[in-house]
């Protein structure tokens, strides 16, 4: 069970196949584990596409269920997950890498896309998190109750208090469209991207696509492709050919 | 204007572009000709040329178009499929990808069908299929929208013979895709992306029984063209798709330089 370490932060990562690398993000939230790609997801790409890529995945930071753990950064919760990943990239010597997320993993998608563009070579944003209007404290309430008392519980040095300022900074302070980026940045976003939409409530359909048509180079899988279990393979066919359309020849590598 | 000759027949065909070749088959019925790629969603020529060898023909007898020859009143699939297969012969193009809108849908599952081992892979966009609440349908369009003008401008045709050409094509052919079966759609491996349509005359309801038939098939957002912000995400999953097939660039420089 690898981990990659960096002053107090310590992160449990897996990873399979070779090839190209391609980081996976977890869905769940602030729960978003590796385990849980084989049990809470439509497919788990761990599985899927190992056979033609260097496949990674890691728990997120103070995840419960998850073996990563480090600092609640009050002040900057979304960068501080980013730091994790881009950090978890440097460590296992990755320059350039396409990136699949779900849920939570797609405001991830656009915050690593605008912190570290020209090493985001395409990305893939499954079922996507975002504000939705007419639930505007859902994020806050979710985790509050589902993620905030548990992470307290074994970890002392964690208050209540702060896990509320934590999350209010996190869901509160920029409560639209996708939390991490602005629409702007969407549209001059030139990198590849696929969405595959959702419409539970924390998934709004309508975000989903409102950054599909921004984003300059952005596709769409069909919808809804997760109520029967048939549709599923037509989906995850979309994106192994994206993958394999962006991902760069290997004599450029 | 270039034309693709082979005995009594005569295809009027248009290309551009290059790389890995692209065979277009336009929409419009039996009145699919090059020209009418301008009405379509969107024209493969321009969105796919700056990669691709682009190859588009009028279908012959069409309305409207530059293409001639008889008419096969009793394999009347198999002779367009004869003048795909011809002109990329005549080309000298062995393997290729191919996009076809509406009658396209039939046309591909043929051109699959005789000649699986060159289509690389395969496009059928709004493509046509049959539909058992207007099971008429192909028949009575063709019978007034394409047959009369044709006997007007060609005495060797009559409309006798339009109605064997047409019974034959499609109502002894009335089912699923028309040109091939589902036994064949479902062990065909070729990699298929279908965008589906539901006009009449393009039956949603075939295009997904075919995607969820087919092992290698994917398909678009539906629907893609009910407003034109769409039909770009549409586009763009074609692209991606064209690129992740297309043979290896490396093959097609050692063939190249082989020659």
């Amino acid at each position: 069970m690898p981990f990659y370490e960096r002053g107090d932060v310590r992160i449990h990562y897996e990873e399979a196949g070779s090839g190209f690398p391609l980081m996976v993000i977890p869905g769940g939230g602030l729960n978003s584990t590796v385990a849980g790609l084989a049990t809470s997801h439509p497919f788990n790409p761990l599985v899927e596409f190992n056979g033609d890529y260097r496949v990674i995945a890691a728990d997120l930071r103070n995840a419960n269920g998850g073996q990563s753990s480090g600092p609640l950064a009050i002040d900057r919760p979304w960068d501080s997950y980013t730091d994790d990943h881009l950090g978890l990239m440097d460590h296992l010597g990755i320059g350039e890498f396409m990136v699949l997320g779900f849920c939570i993993g797609g405001p991830f998608i656009w915050n690593l896309l605008q912190r570290a563009p020209r090493r985001i070579v395409a990305a893939i944003l499954a079922q996507p998190s975002g504000f939705r209007p007419e639930m505007p404290d859902l994020f806050y309430q979710n985790n509050i109750k589902g993620w905030g008392p548990p992470l307290c519980e074994r970890r002392p040095d964690v208050t209540m208090a702060m896990v509320d300022a934590f999350l209010n900074k996190m869901y509160r302070a920029n409560a639209d469209f996708v939390f991490t980026v602005s629409r702007d940045f969407v549209r001059d976003c030139r990198t590849p991207i696929l969405v595959l939409p959702d419409d539970v409530p924390a998934h709004p359909y309508a975000v989903a696509m409102e950054s599909a048509l921004l984003a300059p180079n952005a596709q769409v899988s069909l919808y809804p492709w997760k109520d029967t279990p048939d549709k599923i393979p037509l989906a995850v066919r979309h994106i192994r050919t994206f993958l394999k359309a962006n991902r760069p020849a290997p004599a450029a590598r | 204007m270039p034309f693709y000759q082979k005995g009594d027949v005569r295809i009027h065909y248009e290309e551009a572009g290059s790389g890995s070749p692209l065979l277009v088959i336009p929409g419009g019925g039996l009145n699919s000709t090059v020209e009418g790629l301008k009405t379509h969603p969107f024209n493969p020529f321009d969105e796919f040329k700056g990669e691709f060898r682009v190859i588009a023909a009028d279908l012959r007898n069409a309305k409207g178009g530059q293409s001639t020859g008889p008419l096969a009143v009793d394999r009347p699939w198999d002779a367009f499929t004869d003048d795909h297969l011809g002109l990329m012969d005549h080309l000298g193009i062995g393997k290729f990808m191919v996009l076809g809108f509406c009658i396209g849908g039939p046309f591909i599952w043929s051109l699959l069908q005789r000649a699986g081992d060159r289509v690389v892979a395969a496009v059928p966009a709004q493509p046509s299929g049959f539909r058992p609440e207007m099971p008429t349908l192909s028949y009575d369009n063709n019978m007034k929208g394409w047959g009369p003008e044709l006997c007007a401008r060609r005495p060797d045709t009559t409309m006798a013979m339009v109605d064997t050409f047409l019974t034959n094509m499609y109502s002894k052919r009335a089912d699923f895709v028309y040109t091939a079966s589902r036994d064949f759609v479902r062990n065909c491996q070729t990699p298929i992306l279908v965008l589906p349509d539901d006009v009449p005359a393009h039956p949603y309801a075939v295009a997904m029984e075919v995607v969820h038939l087919a092992p290698n098939a994917q398909v678009s957002l539906y629907p893609w063209k009910d407003t034109p912000d769409k039909i770009p995400l549409a586009v763009r999953h074609i692209r991606t798709f064209l690129r992740a097939n297309r043979p290896a660039a490396t093959a097609q420089s050692i063939a190249a330089a082989a020659q």
